[in-house]
């Protein structure tokens, strides 16, 4: 007995609904379909209602005909073979909504179909209905007007989180809005869009107005020398180029374009979110962008600086568009071996090795130029008397030569110092060696967990925090006693016998306090 | 391609030696009929440690005078002088002694050869602009700059073995070679790289570099290696011969040598030795050919299909053709 497998319609279209997550991507839908459908301008309107966003998107496209409009509400029934929208789930975004009314004017049909509540009736497991109404054709007045009420837009729509800004930002690096399909192709058509939000979601502008053209910023090959950031203007273009490969299942053609270029350059593009997220190489597919391939950019180089677009009709979209699913193909194979070998060809390019060493050179003049007023301060602050502070083991012995000229005591001279070792410094005083410790407060000491075994001097700046020493004091230090006899200018470590060792404390300003609050203890 | 200082690396007797250097090589029936230009190299490298020959029964105190005795007595289309190459390590001032070391080598060399019949080529050394233009104000010490421009016939740029494994080195090296003869007017003289080959080649033929000399195709099969071109190698026992039509691979018996049936390991390693040769010249033959076509593009394609496959050296072969063919942008 052979059996049909069973499809549940209502949660397909569930899924493929639900699959589109960014309720930006109704825009993306309808830019495609505009464009399939041979459009020369399209309007989108949206506005914010309280249960979710009312769009309305008007083409002056050929119209859809009866079989065009099944195909519209359809699953998987695309009419389109060779066009963006061949899929067929697209236009079920819509489907998350109240109310999908479509008005459309073909050569053939002048049609008007509405469903109700089609996301309530999936949710309740029920396939929705459309009502399709025809009146007669008026010629050359072709069209395609769809109203969606209360799209379930989530958060998307909100006024914090939707301008003017972010839209344009998305139509030009997720959407045929930012085609590069016009270098290939001199007889690529442009499409004028137009997008208008209510005054409740930006009411910054009146409307925003672009096409299906992406245009890279001005090429500047040469660093402008008067700049403190010479580099960040720089920009060349990499002219058009079709790749054909041959791999498992035929031949594919990669067509590949992009620019090399600074921060200021790449600012000129509609940035949406950050530059590590838009730049580096993507995949695209009808020339609109789908997933990055930085790895085609060899380690040693920052993606950042590259926008490049390899396109190839060959790579298969998920439902949703967002990523590439044939990635295990040949195809894909050799179209990512194909983008690697080509950015080689850029990261070898004299001019981008120029460019990296305009922008390297301008960065170590910027740190001099730093360092200078750094410098600047140091001597501000030296001339103002005010002593030296150290904050390393190298700069308390400076601080100890210092005390040499100003102490009564013997000098010490430091004849060794291995910081790394647990005895920093070998000194000598009064014509005798003796190893030495040295820290910038007698605190680290302990923090650095060093044994008094074989250090007979403590040299530090300051003494550090009182209460730590007399923890120490109280709770004993790797297993032994000790008592911090600071008018003595030492310490007495007790574990299998008893130790004296000295400490001089260089910061006699500090030292006073210090030495009172430990011997008030 | 040889060198003076080789002829012992086989720890041979006296009496071979003097065999060895008693007759000019292409007057021997042995080499008969090769007919091909004698390029015979100094082999300063090699005495650096050592200023002998060492055999295993004798030893020759070797100087300017006796290499170029040698180099003539084996009948040497083109000499070098006897040079002092630079190690990556060497202070500045073992840089110097050796390049004036070499200054003094060159003065002696001119003197001795000034009626030979052949080429003459001056040695260079160093790993940029700055040390190559030293060396060259060095020796010119000994040697006034119109008298080696003069004297000379071509150009051998040393001291690169250490660097043979660091593309972007040789690349640089040979690159800041070509700006120095520039300046120096030297421009003209071809230019021959000693001891790097193989799998460089392409690459060293689109920086402009002439000639080239390497014992890759020996040290390979020393190793085991059985060249199927220029760029790939397999291990012996992997080999298919069926799949090469050079003479060696044509012929049963050295067929059966390359498997390991041979009266000695020598014999199984010179015929892998010689397959090896013969590839790596069928390669230099159809480098030649694309230049010898006049344009850059043959020569990109070859680079392209070759070097440029290899993921470790792509970015080298497209920096090369970017600097010296003309550029892909």
């Amino acid at each position: 007995m052979k059996k049909n497998p069973k499809v549940n319609e209502v949660n397909e279209f569930l899924e493929i609904a639900s699959d589109f997550e960014d309720p930006l991507e109704v825009i993306r839908e309808s830019l495609s379909n505009a464009y399939d459908a041979n459009a020369s301008t399209i309007e989108i309107e949206i506005r914010s209602r309280e249960m979710g966003s009312d769009i309305i998107i008007d083409d002056d496209g050929d119209g859809m005909t009866l079989r065009d409009l099944e195909s519209f509400f359809d699953l998987g029934n695309s009419r389109k073979t060779d066009s963006i929208g061949y899929k067929g789930h697209g236009t079920k975004i819509f489907y998350k909504s109240d109310r999908i009314v479509v008005n459309t004017a073909s050569d053939e049909a002048n049609l008007r179909a509405e469903m109700d509540e089609p996301w309530k009736k999936l949710n309740q497991r029920e396939l929705p209905q459309y009502e399709v109404t025809e009146t007669p054709v008026r010629k050359g007045n072709s069209g395609t007007r769809i109203r969606i009420r209360n799209f379930r837009s989530g958060q998307g729509f909100d006024p914090e989180s939707l301008t003017y800004n972010k839209i344009e930002h998305y139509l030009k690096w997720k959407t045929i809005a930012g085609s590069t399909a016009y270098l290939f192709d001199d007889e690529d058509r442009e499409m004028n869009i137009t997008v208008k939000l209510g005054d409740e979601i930006d009411d910054s502008r009146s409307k925003l107005e672009t096409t299906t053209r992406f245009e890279f910023p001005e090429e500047q090959l040469d660093p402008d020398t008067s700049s403190e950031f010479p580099a960040e203007r720089m920009c060349k273009h990499y002219e058009p180029t079709e790749v054909e490969v041959e791999h498992d299942g035929g031949t594919a053609t990669l067509q590949i374009v992009g620019m090399v270029g600074g921060k200021a350059a790449r600012n000129e593009l509609p940035t949406y979110g950050k530059h590590s997220a838009q730049f580096g190489v993507w995949l695209a597919k009808d020339h609109i962008k789908v997933e990055r391939l930085n790895e085609a950019i060899s380690h040693d180089n920052e993606f950042l600086h590259f926008f490049f677009v390899v396109n190839c009709q060959d790579i298969e979209l998920s439902a949703n568009r967002e990523s590439i699913r044939n990635k295990s193909s040949s195809v894909y194979q050799r179209l990512t071996e194909e983008a690697e070998y080509y950015l080689s060809k850029v990261t070898q390019d004299p001019w981008f090795k120029e460019y990296l060493e305009v922008r390297r050179d301008a960065e170590i003049k910027r740190r001099a130029r730093n360092r200078r007023s750094s410098l600047k301060e140091r001597r501000e602050r030296v001339e103002s008397g005010q002593s030296l502070d150290p904050t390393n083991r190298t700069e308390v012995l400076l601080a100890l030569e210092r005390f040499n000229g100003k102490s009564d005591a013997s000098t010490i001279i430091v004849e060794d110092f291995e910081p790394s070792a647990d005895v920093h410094a070998i000194v000598r005083q009064g014509g005798k060696l003796r190893n030495a410790a040295v820290h910038h407060s007698l605190t680290d000491h302990f923090e650095d967990d060093l044994t008094f075994e074989e250090v007979n001097l403590i040299i530090c700046w300051e003494y550090g925090d009182p209460t730590t020493l007399r923890e120490y004091e109280r709770t004993g230090y790797l297993g032994g006693e000790i008592e911090f006899q600071l008018e003595s200018n030492g310490l007495v470590y007790e574990d299998d016998g008893q130790s004296f060792i000295e400490i001089l404390c260089l910061n006699q300003e500090s030292d006073e306090v210090t030495r009172q609050a430990v011997i008030s203890d | 391609m040889t060198s003076v200082s080789s002829l012992t690396d086989y720890n041979i007797t006296r009496e071979r030696y003097d065999d060895y250097v008693s007759q000019p090589v292409k007057e021997r029936d042995l080499f008969s009929p090769f007919s091909g230009a004698l390029f015979i190299d100094s082999g300063g490298f090699k005495f650096l440690s050592s200023k002998e020959l060492d055999g295993s029964n004798f030893q020759i105190e070797i100087d300017q005078k006796k290499v170029y005795e040698i180099q003539q007595k084996m009948g040497a289309d083109i000499i070098v002088n006897l040079d002092r190459p630079i190690a990556p390590d060497d202070t500045h001032k073992q840089r110097i002694e050796k390049a004036q070391q070499t200054g003094a080598n060159i003065a002696k060399f001119l003197e001795l050869s000034s009626d030979f019949h052949g080429a003459r080529y001056l040695t260079l050394h160093g790993y940029n602009y700055s040390m190559m233009d030293e060396f060259l104000t060095e020796i010119t010490r000994y040697t006034s700059a119109e008298t080696l421009r003069s004297a000379f016939d071509g150009i051998a740029l040393g001291s690169l073995v250490p660097k043979k494994d660091d593309r972007n080195a040789l690349i640089d090296a040979v690159i800041d070679c070509r700006a120095v003869l520039k300046d120096w007017g030297f421009k003209e003289l071809p230019l021959h790289v000693l001891g790097i080959s193989s799998r460089a080649i392409p690459l060293l033929v689109a920086l402009g570099v002439d000639t080239f000399d390497s014992s890759t195709y020996l040290q390979t099969a020393i190793n085991g290696g059985y060249c199927t071109s220029l760029m790939e190698t397999v291990d012996v026992s992997e080999a298919n011969p069926e799949q090469c039509d050079c003479p060696v691979c044509s012929s049963e018996h050295l067929k059966e040598w390359m498997r390991g049936n041979a009266p000695y390991q020598k014999d199984m390693l010179g015929a892998v030795a010689m397959h090896n040769l013969i590839v790596q010249k069928r390669a230099i033959f159809e480098i030649r050919d694309r230049v010898r076509r006049g344009e850059t593009e043959p020569l990109i394609e070859y680079i392209e299909s070759t070097v440029a496959q290899d993921k470790p050296t792509r970015d080298h072969a497209h920096r090369v053709v970017n600097h010296s063919l003309g550029g892909y942008f």
